[in-house]
């Protein structure tokens, strides 16, 4: 029982890596409606060119900027050259899944033959620890924490406090009824893709500092809490993929303490189905529609 | 309605001595003649290339490659050149047993193979078995101590053997609170229950027996519980990323404490990632593993040393294998099968199968070899040979198992592996369940 509160500090960890993955992955889906399963790849795409920028002699801060700029360019240039295409022939939902899986399968592979199998670390010093009650973390830890909760706020300025907010509000609620406004929807959904990519990318550096190494596949394992705290949020709703990442992440770690580490994910996903259960919408569907926050 | 009935049974007797005398046939060979084969005979590395265990196949590839390439340079098995090839099982049963069905339908002269793994043995040994294909399997499950499996082999211990020399050795220490911290794989799980029996009959403790979900970003919680059970010592075996996290973890949260792995823990990869993590002094400080111990010297490693060494275009970084037990097997797999074709005048597994043993009896007046072409000469002057490998001796039980002792290595900053221990075969038996 004592180390409820340790767990809970680390939870908080694992949340704000899951929050910023999350968010940017919910913030897509609900101005593209496209649900994109390559997304845990191209965290890990962008871990390796952050890494490439990192073992060039570039400080970690820096290429974790480099990793979110990847994201972006990478995430836009997948809509426009891939996506994009199917979308226009009419594509539904289930074809759109089986054209993110292939591409999901295409990206961790071509890392695979570029990369070889094998595991990479970054240049970076976790930096000293902080205790702060009975939670401890590292000054590594804090930045992530940090990072994440400007990331929130950001993306909370980006759409209720600017037009180009507006414009994915919109798009996202009614594309066609958008584009007869005015609204540039191709524009937008390209914004929306290189916000979701940046997210992507910082979120893929912040995992890989946190799990101190990885391969061709760490993001694609991260990619079910992902989804799964998009979903327990209410999909399609950024402030509700922020508190379904607190309530994955931090009760994935109480799990563990109180119980056997066995049980960690099965506590995480028995809590979103229950959640789900009562309420099928995910947790903020109601309230974020009520304060037209996106969907 | 008698007659009928009686003519009916009658008809179903026939049926069923007919399908019993169709099988008996089928699983026999006497009176039937061996297949004919025509081009490159193909030998499989069949373990995971990709997954958590994706550094299993490429360090069995690097067995199968140079054992072909000798071969091939001694003319090949009955004028037949060799090859190699990689079947990737992903170290998942449900990818595994698709993938063996495929290999097997669609491989064009298949003669034998190297694995499974842990992974995806249970799963897929029947299957092979079924189609008459010689394996020799890298699965150190304990299942397959007393396999009946007619084309199963083993050149390795079993995973539980592993858990009873790391538990002698920490004992030896002076090691007494021991923490088992394993993945929640197959391959990792199997060395646990004689882990903690051998431990406990040792005299020492197991404080803490911590199962991991393997791949989390997280294992800061884990740890806290581990720290607060003040072991003395860790026993682990996980996947590069999962073992990498989970010591960095340790090391921020409290300091690292010495770590007994297996074998897998010795491989390239999990060094690497957590050599990275950690650091490779910190590493060098704190770490041993066990595994099946190999001389790595003698006329038959020599030569597969220098054929390793020169198959660099195929097998990258080869050096990194020279000493690695379970590549060493593989190696003398490929060569064990290979003699027995010679032995039994054709590479039709059902044929030369049954002569697998034969070439590695120590019988009386059989003559030693230590390579492909020192056998392949020895046959065609009509000795008996005892293939001594680039492993060691090899004696199969009746179960087809050739197992022996283990040895403890560390960890140099320079990359080599000193020799800590060596613990004896027969102090794992008096100790395993």
């Amino acid at each position: 029982m004592q180390q409820l509160i340790p767990a809970f500090g680390f939870g908080l960890i694992t949340a704000s890596i899951l929050a910023i993955a999350a968010v940017g992955f919910t913030l897509q889906f609900s101005v593209t409606n496209i649900l994109n399963l390559a997304y845990g790849d191209i965290m890990t795409a962008c871990a390796f060119a952050a890494y490439l920028a990192n073992h060039a002699g570039v400080n970690i801060w820096i290429s974790l900027v480099v990793g979110a700029l990847f994201g972006a360019v990478f995430s836009m240039l997948l809509n426009r050259l891939v996506y994009f295409g199917f979308v226009r022939r009419g594509t539904r939902l289930f074809g759109m899944i089986i054209v993110t899986i292939a591409v999901s399968l295409i990206i961790q592979n071509l890392l695979l033959a570029i990369f070889r199998p094998t595991f990479f670390t970054y240049e970076a010093s976790q930096g000293p620890s902080y205790q702060l009650g009975s939670m401890v973390f590292t000054a590594s830890q804090l930045a992530i924490m940090g990072i994440a909760v400007v990331a929130m706020v950001c993306v909370h300025l980006l759409l209720t406090q600017t037009q180009l907010g507006k414009a994915m509000r919109a798009t996202a609620t009614n594309p066609g009824l958008a584009r007869s406004c005015g609204i540039p929807t191709d524009q937008v959904i390209d914004a929306a893709w290189l916000v979701s990519g940046a997210l992507c990318g910082i979120a893929g550096v912040a995992l890989v500092l946190n799990t101190a190494t990885f391969s061709e596949t760490t993001g694609a394992a991260f990619l079910v809490p992902i989804i799964a705290s998009a979903v327990l949020g209410g999909i399609g709703q950024p402030y509700g993929a922020m508190l379904g990442a607190l309530t994955i992440g931090i009760a994935g770690e109480t799990a563990a303490a109180l119980m056997s580490p066995a049980y960690k994910d099965v506590v995480a996903f028995v809590i979103l189905i229950v959640v789900l259960l009562v309420r099928p919408q995910g947790i903020l569907s109601e309230i974020a529609a009520a304060k037209e926050v996106a969907a | 309605m008698s007659d009928r009935l009686t003519t009916s049974k009658v008809g179903l007797s026939l049926a069923i001595a007919a399908v019993l005398v169709l099988a008996a046939c089928g699983s026999s060979t006497q009176g039937a003649k061996p297949k004919t084969y025509t081009g490159t005979l193909t030998f499989a590395s069949f373990n995971p290339f990709t997954g958590p265990d994706a550094s299993f196949g490429p360090e069995m590839a690097a067995g199968c490659i140079p054992a072909a390439n000798t071969i091939n340079q001694a003319g090949g098995v009955l004028g037949h050149q060799v090859q190699c090839i990689a079947v990737d099982t992903r170290g998942d049963p449900a990818d595994a047993v698709p993938a063996a069905q495929k290999m097997i339908a669609s491989t064009e002269n298949l003669v034998g193979m190297n694995g499974p793994s842990s992974d995806e043995a249970l799963a897929t040994v029947p299957i092979i078995d079924r189609a008459h294909l010689p394996m020799f399997a890298d699965s150190g499950q304990a299942a397959f101590d007393k396999s009946t499996y007619k084309y199963f082999y083993r050149l390795t211990p079993p995973d539980d053997a592993a858990g009873v020399a790391m538990a002698i050795y920490a004992y030896n220490k002076g090691y007494r609170r021991g923490a088992a911290v394993f993945g929640n794989d197959l391959s990792s799980q199997g060395n646990v229950p004689n882990l903690l029996t051998a431990f406990a009959k040792l005299g020492g403790q197991i404080v803490i027996n911590q199962t991991l979900t393997l791949d989390q970003s997280s294992y800061r919680t884990e740890v806290t519980a581990l720290v607060a059970a003040s072991p003395d010592v860790i026993f682990t075996e996980a996947d590069p990323q999962t073992d990498a996290a989970y010591l960095s973890q340790l090391q921020q949260l409290h300091g690292l404490i010495p770590v007994i792995g297996t074998q897998p823990t010795v491989q390239p990869p999990w060094i690497k990632a957590v050599g990275g993590a950690v650091g490779r002094d910190a590493l060098s400080k704190n770490f041993a593993a066990a595994q099946p111990f190999s001389t790595s010297q003698g006329p038959a490693w020599d030569v597969y040393n220098k054929a390793l060494l020169a198959a660099g275009s195929e097998v990258p970084q080869p050096d990194q294998w020279s000493q690695d037990p379970y590549t060493e097997t593989d190696y003398d797999a490929i060569i064990i099968m290979a003699l027995a074709m010679l032995e039994a005048k054709t590479p039709d597994p059902s044929f030369y199968n049954a002569l697998i043993p034969a070439v590695v009896g120590n019988a009386t007046g059989a003559t030693e070899v230590h390579s492909f072409k020192e056998g392949m000469d020895a046959i065609a002057a009509g000795k008996k040979i005892n293939y001594v490998g680039a492993g060691g001796p090899i004696a199969f039980d009746e179960y087809q198992n050739s197992t022996g002792a283990f040895e403890l290595i560390g960890y140099s900053t320079n990359g080599s592996n000193p020799q800590l221990a060596v613990v004896s075969a027969e102090d794992i038996a008096k100790l395993r369940r």
